[in-house]
């Protein structure tokens, strides 16, 4: 895709937060399932049934390393992020009056479930401010701590500037407060080491089409005895062991949250996904945004008008470099932008319409970086903006 | 005003194309909110200013800021010339409808629906007739005496007075519409033959007299022979004979009035009259006063004869 050809001249792909890009390994795993072994998983008896299952499983373990969980069994495929955090506010057996905490950039995805829950179930969401950089306000969130609050669920990288939460200590903050910790690692995943272990995380959620995996895939990672204690969220096929007419017996973690016939190829593929990931590895994916995000900021920084969101040392934005240009449309950016350079970026409120909406701000351009791009590709961007700046 | 442009551009476009299909619904939708006074906040005008400043911007930065700065007053200039050239497109098909030609009656000038001009070809008159060339505003029956010339329905008050040739390609074409128009209208219905093509049709013109002058119907049923017949037989004198003896006229008769002095005088006479009306080439067809000149359409006839909507009647 990133090579000239088929109508279409070579492109510059910076829109790697909506949706990555997938190596071949990704698209031979996904293949292989339906070339090779296209049948059910954990149903049937006959020999491709067992393939698939232990290609599945394999896939499970794969993931459930690339997150060091503690046993696979903590890994639940899901279709997205979305399904994740949906589950989780589904499942945890909320109250009336339990307070739910989340930020104030949060996704779509982290807001809009708890609104429904604060709707049908009447529990309380009460929003952490941010700093006025946009970075995480850890005496504001200390300050809302309180025993009400049964569940704390942040965006660990923010889709809106690319700013990371300080992960580790919010979640020891929730702990002693006896709160559950819920990280939409969405936009994390693909970029930084998730070590669940070590970061003691309740739950958290991703989608496999950021991070190199195939779309409508994802997983909720949750702690084992969490999960055991859930009510599945959706039922049905594949998530019991038995049933009468009357009552049935779920499967143990993660079948009962696993409902109905899952997508084996995007398994397959979710797990090739993170094998390839951890081969890359962070230190050369996260080194490799660094020296793209700071060249670009550097390049664009003084472009009049321009203003960047969130904070301008490009080391707090990962791999986001995201702007308006005062006066101008960002979508017009965006279009003019691919039109002059086939560079492909998001333009809009990036599913963050309450932060935008707050701050009475119409859109912003997000360039989103992997590390598959290159610094031709920025130089290419930034010259292209830089135009665009002088003649808008 | 910039979506209303488009919204012409790319329904045009888009016959041939699925994506500019896509946009020209998009400017549609824009379009729609224009004229019900709502903002036209699809996003539109935006995505097209864009990608149009995106293309400018590579091939020229300078050009691409002027256009930005001027943009909003140049789509009302291209408004304009949109409305404008709609309202002359317009203007030109409602003329092509009622006389043939996008520039209105007898009109030369290069039509789009009639690029070669078939609607107003004649066979012209040569200098040698001493016919001054005119213009449609000169052609008129007026102070022309008509009478002594062939003339159906003499009485019905719609009049239709044909100037042709028999050896005229456009009159031949010509002759039958007329003649199905003044069947089905009951017109007043003057023939003239103006030998205009070559030497034979002087014979024809003389013909044409002696044969109304010995029997008026038959002589209509010789003119409609005369214009469905190959155009050769009206050389062929033996054709010529057979067939006007097969039309049951007294062809020795016939014979000796074309031979006749004071036919040829007649006939120069009405030759004479019908130069009056300035004609300056054939088919010249008069409808209720109103001339036409060269092969129209039957439907120009019947709008000058019946109006736009002759149709419904």
């Amino acid at each position: 895709m990133l090579q000239e050809g088929a109508g279409r001249k070579k492109i510059t792909y910076f829109d790697n937060a909506c949706q990555t890009l997938r190596p071949k390994q990704v698209l031979d795993a996904i293949n292989q399932y339906y070339l090779k072994s296209s049948a059910c998983s954990g149903r049937s008896m006959h020999q491709l049934a067992a393939e698939v299952t232990r290609e599945c499983d394999q896939a499970r373990v794969l993931v459930a390393k690339f997150l060091n969980a503690a046993k696979k069994e903590e890994v639940v495929f899901t279709r997205n992020t979305t399904e994740g955090i949906n589950l989780v506010a589904n499942s945890i057996g909320l109250q009336k009056d339990d307070v739910v905490l989340i930020s104030d950039k949060e996704h779509n995805s982290n807001l809009i479930p708890w609104q429904m829950m604060a709707r049908k179930h009447g529990i309380l969401v009460k929003i952490v401010p941010s700093r006025p950089d946009n970075t995480f306000d850890l005496d504001a969130f200390e300050k809302l701590l309180d025993p009400k609050v049964r569940l704390v669920s942040f965006g660990w990288s923010s889709n809106l500037d690319g700013v990371t939460i300080p992960v580790a200590e919010i979640i020891k903050k929730a702990h002693q407060n006896g709160s559950l910790v819920l990280l939409d690692a969405a936009q994390s995943a693909p970029h930084h080491k998730a070590n669940v272990k070590a970061l003691d995380v309740d739950f958290m959620a991703f989608s496999g089409h950021k991070m190199l995996g195939p779309s409508g895939m994802g997983v909720l990672y949750a702690k084992y005895q969490l999960l055991e204690k859930m009510d599945p969220f959706l039922v049905g096929g594949d998530t019991v062991a038995s049933s009468t007419y009357e009552t049935c017996e779920f499967l143990p973690p993660p079948e009962k949250f696993e409902a109905g016939l899952q997508d084996y190829a995007g398994i397959m593929g979710l797990g090739a996904a993170a094998k390839y990931l951890m081969d890359v590895g962070f230190d050369a994916i996260e080194k490799q945004e660094l020296l793209l995000n700071e060249a670009i900021t550097a390049e664009i920084k003084d472009i009049p008008r321009l203003k960047l969101l969130g904070p301008a040392d490009p080391r707090l934005r990962g791999g986001v470099v995201a702007f308006t240009l005062e006066g101008v449309d960002s979508h017009r950016i965006a279009l003019m932008l691919d039109q002059m350079a086939a560079i492909m970026v998001r333009s809009g409120q990036h599913c963050v319409h309450s932060w935008f909406n707050a701050h009475q701000i119409k859109g912003s351009v997000r360039a989103s970086l992997y590390f598959y791009n290159t610094m031709e590709e920025a130089s290419l961007f930034t010259s292209s903006l830089k135009k665009i700046g002088k003649v808008l | 005003m910039f979506c209303i442009v488009s919204f012409v551009v790319l329904g045009i476009l888009g016959i041939f194309s699925a994506s500019n299909r896509q946009l020209a619904k998009e400017s549609l939708d824009c379009v729609l909110r224009r004229v019900t006074l709502r903002p036209c906040n699809t996003g539109f005008d935006e995505k097209m200013k864009a990608k149009i400043l995106g293309f400018v911007i590579v091939r020229s930065e300078g050009g691409a800021r002027l256009l930005n700065r001027i943009f909003e007053p140049l789509s009302w200039i291209f408004f304009v010339l949109l409305m404008a050239s709609s309202i002359w497109s317009v203007r030109g098909l409602y003329l092509f409808y009622t006389s043939g030609s996008c520039n209105g009656l007898n009109s030369t000038a290069f039509c789009v629906f009639d690029p070669k001009g078939q609607n107003n070809q004649t066979s012209g008159l040569l200098q040698t007739c001493k016919v001054t060339p005119t213009t449609q505003a000169d052609l008129t029956l007026k102070g022309v005496d008509l009478s002594g010339f062939p003339v159906l329905n003499p009485t019905a008050p719609d009049k239709i007075v044909f100037i042709g040739c028999y050896h005229c390609d456009y009159t031949r074409a010509t002759y039958p519409l007329v003649r199905q128009l003044v069947e089905r209208y009951q017109v007043s219905f003057t023939f003239q033959n103006y030998p205009i093509v070559h030497e034979p049709t002087d014979y024809m013109t003389r013909l044409s007299l002696c044969a109304y002058q010995q029997d008026q119907t038959k002589y209509w049923k010789m003119n409609d022979t005369f214009f469905s017949t190959a155009k050769a037989n009206l050389d062929d004198a033996a054709w010529m004979q057979t067939t006007l003896t097969g039309l049951g006229f007294n062809t020795s008769q016939l014979n000796s009035c074309v031979a006749a002095p004071a036919t040829e005088t007649t006939a120069k006479q009405q030759m004479l009259e019908m130069v009056k009306t300035k004609f300056f080439g054939t088919p010249t067809v008069f409808v209720n006063g109103v001339a036409t000149v060269g092969p129209k359409p039957y439907r120009v006839y019947a709008i000058l004869l019946r109006g736009l909507f002759y149709w419904l009647r």
